[in-house]
């Protein structure tokens, strides 16, 4: 009798710890996408070359509740990731451009090297600066790149991390979409 | 007073290490040793360089600037991150049991040990072979 209640604790501690080894640690789930809360608001100066179409500041909350949004967090010296997916990014911002707005959060980086990486992909899609990352907190982000789909109300859909494909940027794109 | 010169010469960069950056206050690094660092992970927001962990360590200051209290400032963390940011797990709902775990382990080596070492009453045979051995007379 005895032996059984220790072979049934030895099996369910032997459970929790294979239990244990099959989580991911990588695998960080994010709040707002979890909850579907909806976008921080921020207010960011855009970066030169985007001045005179989108204006000197850059505020979300103008732009929130009328079409999705896809908010792009980026630095120059993310390679290769950021590298990768820039030139997914803007083309998928080309081709939808009418229906949906992306926007590109260069956060913690220089500005000259931003600019730079600006050129080196002919990124046509409004660029803000965040030099301290702030925005990036209020979004409970971990790393550069991470992507986050905003719904037509405004409320955060989905959160990608690490660089994008294209099959998974479309997969999110028409489920804002929808 | 050689010795003295060569102590100080050991013991002042040492001493220079412990002491935190001085732009922000002592009170700043606390906090941050009880927050994660998102990128680093295996680090606190206190020790790591990161970017994101330098804008943690300057929101922070900038909340006890306002008055915020500690608790708020971590639920502002909890509120973005989810209570993984924490670097103690909280002691309710499933992590509880990380807290209960180990004390439930040490109980159960306890009374395995005591079970084991526990003077056992020795077989009635053996006591009265003893006895009747005893009793003989002897040769």
């Amino acid at each position: 009798m005895r032996g059984w209640l220790w072979l049934l604790l030895l099996l369910a501690l032997g459970g929790l710890f294979f239990w244990g080894m099959q989580r991911n640690p990588k695998e960080l789930p994010s709040v707002l996408a979890k909850e579907r809360r909806p976008a921080p608001d921020f207010t960011l100066p855009l970066l030169s070359p985007y001045r005179a179409e989108w204006g000197e500041a850059f505020r979300l909350a103008d732009h929130l509740g009328k079409r999705p949004i896809v908010l792009n967090f980026w630095a120059s010296w993310c390679y290769p990731a950021c590298y990768e997916e820039a030139p997914i990014l803007e083309a998928s911002w080309r081709r939808h451009r009418g229906e949906v707005l992306f926007v590109g959060v260069n956060t913690q980086d220089k500005e000259e090297e931003a600019l730079r990486f600006i050129a080196q992909f002919g990124l046509t899609f409004p660029q803000v600066y965040d030099p301290r990352g702030r925005v990036g907190v209020d979004y409970g982000m971990y790393g550069v790149p991470e992507t986050f789909f905003i719904d037509r109300e405004g409320r955060v859909l989905a959160r990608h991390a690490g660089a994008i494909d294209e099959a998974t940027l479309a997969r999110y794109l028409e489920e804002a979409l929808r | 007073m050689r010795w003295v010169v060569l102590l100080l010469a050991f013991l002042l960069p040492a001493l220079a290490q412990e002491a935190p950056p001085p732009d922000l206050s002592p009170e700043v690094f606390r906090i941050a040793r009880e927050l994660r660092c998102p990128v680093c992970q295996g680090e606190s927001a206190a020790e790591s360089n990161s970017g994101v962990a330098a804008e943690m360590r300057r929101i922070i200051a900038e909340m006890l600037q306002e008055g915020k209290t500690e608790e708020e400032i971590k639920a502002f963390f909890v509120e973005r991150y989810g209570e993984w940011i924490l670097y103690a797990p909280p002691r309710r709902g499933v992590t509880l049991w990380v807290w209960v775990l180990p004390v439930l382990g040490l109980l159960l080596l306890g009374l395995g040990l005591f079970a084991y070492f526990r003077p056992k009453p020795l077989p009635k045979e053996l006591l009265e072979e003893a006895e009747r051995r005893l009793k003989e007379p002897p040769r």
